[in-house]
């Protein structure tokens, strides 16, 4: 049996009246490509933040390549392997390219990613010619790759992407999907795409989150023929 | 990102070592300048906290004015050296700056600035209902200068003594921020949250950053007690907080040449307005407006601005001659 | 109960109501303020007390009754946040973040308007007296109470009830909470932010010299009242929630009633102590405050 990376279980938020997550279980395989999807409000972002350290769930345990992450903050989750990008992409705007990935770098300072390495990354996510421009002024596209530099430097195991294509032009989807299937062999990933295309292409396995519950669980070519989901989440989406 | 040459550093250095020998023949030149120093040691200090972490810690006067009555107490009660109490009055102030900082290291923007706002009236509060340390509203005056080898440090020498401290505050802040911990400071301020989800320990950041902005206040309170000889809470208060924190925003946060120029300019002002203290107060309102809504890069944020925005020009036109020949 | 007991109690419970009114007036101006436009008004003491001195002057140098003086600090208050907020406030409405920068703009107004006052009524006077509205006593069986001081209770409770009334049903009102939830949405559907914005820094400001103006009627004061207000507004908001103004009037009046009971036994210092103290542990263990919005 392969190696879990990610394990979820019984994972439930409430915010004030509202339930978030109603007992989530979850978990991924090392050198998987697991996907999410699901309506908007459905509890996507909620499980990430709560994976990814940003909020406490009420209940449920949440664990990553065997050690408990309950509790773990952002940056120590960072050390262990397991990091992510925002749906809003995030990247430090007054500062040039180079100095927004040396930032990502300080953590690994020690270990030593070594410029060899880095180059080949860089020049993979096209972004040698753009080290001393200001990150505000990349385009979008340039940006998402720039969060997606900012991640591997720090040698991920586990990479959580929340919509990577949000926002992107339609030759830009088509070119950031090719990276993403290039990034599988890097590592792990665990990607939420409202974009049926992104998970069609790319995911191993798909999750599907409706109003906070996990209704299923499995191949893409499977889920997309569900009924429940096609229901639920394609039917309205395509109505 | 450079904030300023190793040469210029090196010229302000001398050049800020001189200028008390300079100014000894007039008093009240060498008087004022002494003065300048202490605030640009503070402003400094501000600048760390304010220019490269982004918080603004308006308790920085309190925390100073900890060190100065400690400075007094220790000195006076104890009877122990200058040399030895200012250390200890140093580090118990970043101590106490610490403890009081580190509940609100949690908040952020203008929750930090009024919990900040809260600490430093607390501060003031105590300063003046605890007159056993403090001898309260009335203050204590006539506190002796530092001992030196059996005399008394005073006149040109403290001056120098101040001036050295000030300019090696100045090149301790600049080695800080190129450092890696500086380019942390700087990750935290320009987005904490991806600071830290990128693996920068930010609050432990801030804590560091609590501790080293503490000691500028607590070496500037000491000099301040020995060297104008007198201390009240209103030394220490919040305007005092707010004054250091627009040396800091007007000659341009951030950077390590703003906070000089700033305080270069403005510390000076309250001396030439002698009885007028109340025109200093509208002044320096209307300057912390000025700078709120005008140029929040300060003096010397606009002219790099000018600077990057003439070279981009001119690279620009070197492109388009390029192409056409 | 002896008659002394009730003359404590009635004292208490008079001074209580008053300085409770006020304070619930003033923190809901502020906290309006807040909740709408992002601004925290450092400087609300100083407009406090600059209503309560300008009211001063009409009565005292202009010889105008209380109440014309009332009714002209009122316009020229009016007056003056549209001028402010024409010059100032507006420049701020997009900045992001701008609650540190308006924060730190109204900290320079704070030191304008001391310089200002040191510079005038500070030399004129160090205690300003406003004649009373109506004159006369009421007596609550032993207790005295002047008809002056049951007016002004009167009209800052009344003016606290319209408060509630114009944000629950009034239009304004409900554009007003629109904004407060969600800027963006409230923009999509037709509401004018920046009119809102206007409207409710006006409205804020203009709530915070009625304050004054009854807080000078009631008691006779000095220029550190300005001072004491803030620091007491800025708690009450936080406390209360910042932009819930059901929880400015409830913190407002328990802040009344605590000063009160305080200055019976102690001085007003140990209240202005308490008051940070409770303002601290909310701002470090609830920021949110107690009251939703």
């Amino acid at each position: 049996m392969s190696v879990r990376l990610l394990e979820v279980s019984g994972l439930s938020k409430r915010f004030g009246g509202v339930v978030a997550l109603k007992n989530v279980d979850g978990h991924s395989v090392a050198g998987e490509t697991l996907g999410m999807i699901g309506p908007n409000g459905s509890g996507k972002t909620t499980f990430v933040n709560m994976v990814s350290g940003h909020i406490r769930p009420d209940s449920g345990t949440l664990g990553f390549a065997g050690i408990d992450i309950a509790g773990s903050t952002p940056h120590q989750l960072a050390e262990i392997g397991l990091c992510r990008t925002y749906q809003a992409v995030r990247v430090f705007s007054a500062l040039p390219v180079r100095q927004n990935i040396d930032n990502a770098r300080l953590l690994l300072s020690h270990r030593g990613l070594d410029s060899a390495e880095l180059g080949e990354l860089t020049e993979w996510l096209r972004l040698d010619t753009r080290l001393d421009v200001d990150a505000g002024s990349l385009t979008l596209f340039e940006q998402r790759r720039l969060e997606l530099l900012m991640r591997l430097v720090l040698k991920p195991r586990l990479i959580m992407l929340d919509e990577p294509v949000g926002g992107l032009a339609v030759t830009e989807v088509t070119e950031m999907i090719q990276l993403l299937k290039e990034l599988r062999a890097r590592c792990s990933i665990f990607v939420i795409e409202h974009t049926m295309r992104v998970i069609r292409e790319l995911a191993d396995r798909v999750m599907v989150l409706i109003a906070g519950e996990k209704v299923a669980d499995g191949p893409p070519a499977d889920i997309l023929r569900n009924k429940r989901v096609i229901d639920e989440y394609l039917g309205t989406r395509h109505a | 990102m450079k904030l300023a040459s190793d040469r210029a550093l090196w010229i302000f250095a001398a050049a800020a070592l001189a200028l008390p020998i300079i100014a000894d023949g007039n008093k009240f030149l060498a008087f004022v300048l002494g003065m300048t120093y202490i605030s640009l040691l503070w402003a400094t200090g501000m600048n760390l906290m304010y220019g490269f972490v982004g918080l603004m810690p308006l308790m920085f006067a309190g925390v100073a004015g900890i060190a100065g009555y400690a400075v007094v107490h220790l000195t006076r009660e104890f009877g122990w050296s200058f040399w030895l109490a200012m250390p200890v009055a140093t580090v118990m102030a970043a101590l106490a700056g610490v403890a009081l900082g580190l509940p609100s290291l949690r908040l952020k923007g203008f929750y930090f600035t009024l919990c900040s706002l809260v600490i430093q009236t607390v501060l003031t509060l105590a300063f003046i209902f605890f007159p056993t340390y403090t001898n309260g509203d009335t203050g204590i005056n006539q506190i002796a200068p530092p001992d030196w080898f059996g005399g008394q440090l005073k006149g040109l020498g403290l001056e120098l003594m101040i001036a050295l401290f000030t300019v090696v505050g100045i090149l301790l802040c600049a080695w800080i921020v190129r450092s890696p911990l500086g380019q942390r400071f700087v990750a935290i301020r320009e987005d904490d949250i991806l600071a830290e989800a990128i693996g920068i320990r930010v609050v432990r950041c801030k804590i560091i950053a609590f501790f080293i902005v503490s000691l500028y206040a607590g070496v500037g309170g000491c000099f301040y007690s020995v060297y104008i000889g007198f201390v009240s809470p209103r030394a220490f208060d919040v305007l005092v907080s707010m004054n250091i924190w627009l040396f800091v925003a007007f000659g341009g946060r951030g950077t390590i040449a703003g906070p000089i120029i700033g305080t270069a300019i403005l510390a000076p002002i309250p001396f030439l307005l002698q009885e007028l203290q109340a025109f200093k107060d509208i002044l320096s309102g209307v300057l912390i407006i000025v700078v709120t809504l005008l140029m929040p890069g300060g003096i010397y944020g606009a002219w790099l601005a000018r600077r990057r925005r003439t070279q981009k020009a001119m690279t620009d036109s070197a492109r388009v001659q390029e192409s056409r020949v | 109960m002896t008659d002394a007991q009730i003359l404590i109690l009635m004292s208490t419970l008079s001074t209580g109501l008053i300085l409770g009114a006020i304070f619930a007036l003033v923190a809901a101006g502020v906290t309006i303020v807040y909740g709408c436009v992002w601004l925290p008004n450092a400087s609300n003491g100083q407009f406090f007390l600059l209503a309560s001195l300008a009211a001063w002057t009409f009565t005292a140098s202009f010889g105008w009754t209380s109440l014309a003086a009332a009714a002209g600090v009122l316009i020229l208050g009016t007056a003056l946040s549209y001028l402010l907020e024409w010059i100032l406030i507006r420049r701020l409405y997009d900045t992001p973040n701008r609650n540190v920068a308006y924060f730190v703009v109204t900290l320079g107004l704070t030191q304008i308007m001391t310089g200002i006052f040191s510079l005038t009524y500070a030399k004129w006077s160090d205690q300003f007296t406003l004649p009373p509205v109506i004159e006369g006593i009421t007596m609550f069986g032993p207790f005295p109470m002047p008809n002056n001081r049951l007016l002004v209770m009167g009209v800052s409770l009344l003016v606290l009830v319209l408060l509630f009334v114009l944000l629950r049903y009034h239009p304004y009102g409900r554009a007003l909470r629109a904004v407060f939830q969600n800027r963006e949405a409230a923009a999509l559907r037709g509401v004018n932010v920046r009119a809102i914005y206007r409207l409710s820094f006006v409205l804020g400001s203009v709530i915070i010299f009625l304050g004054g103006i009854l807080f000078a009627l009631a008691y006779s004061y000095d220029l550190t009242v300005a001072w004491t207000m803030s620091i007491t507004a800025f708690a009450i908001m936080i406390i209360g929630g910042p932009g819930s103004v059901i929880g400015a009037v409830v913190v407002g009046m328990t802040f009344g009633f605590t000063q009160a009971i305080v200055s019976i036994f102690a001085s007003p210092t140990a209240a202005t102590f308490s008051y940070l103290g409770a303002m601290l542990l909310i701002l470090l263990f609830r920021p949110s405050g107690l009251f939703k919005r």
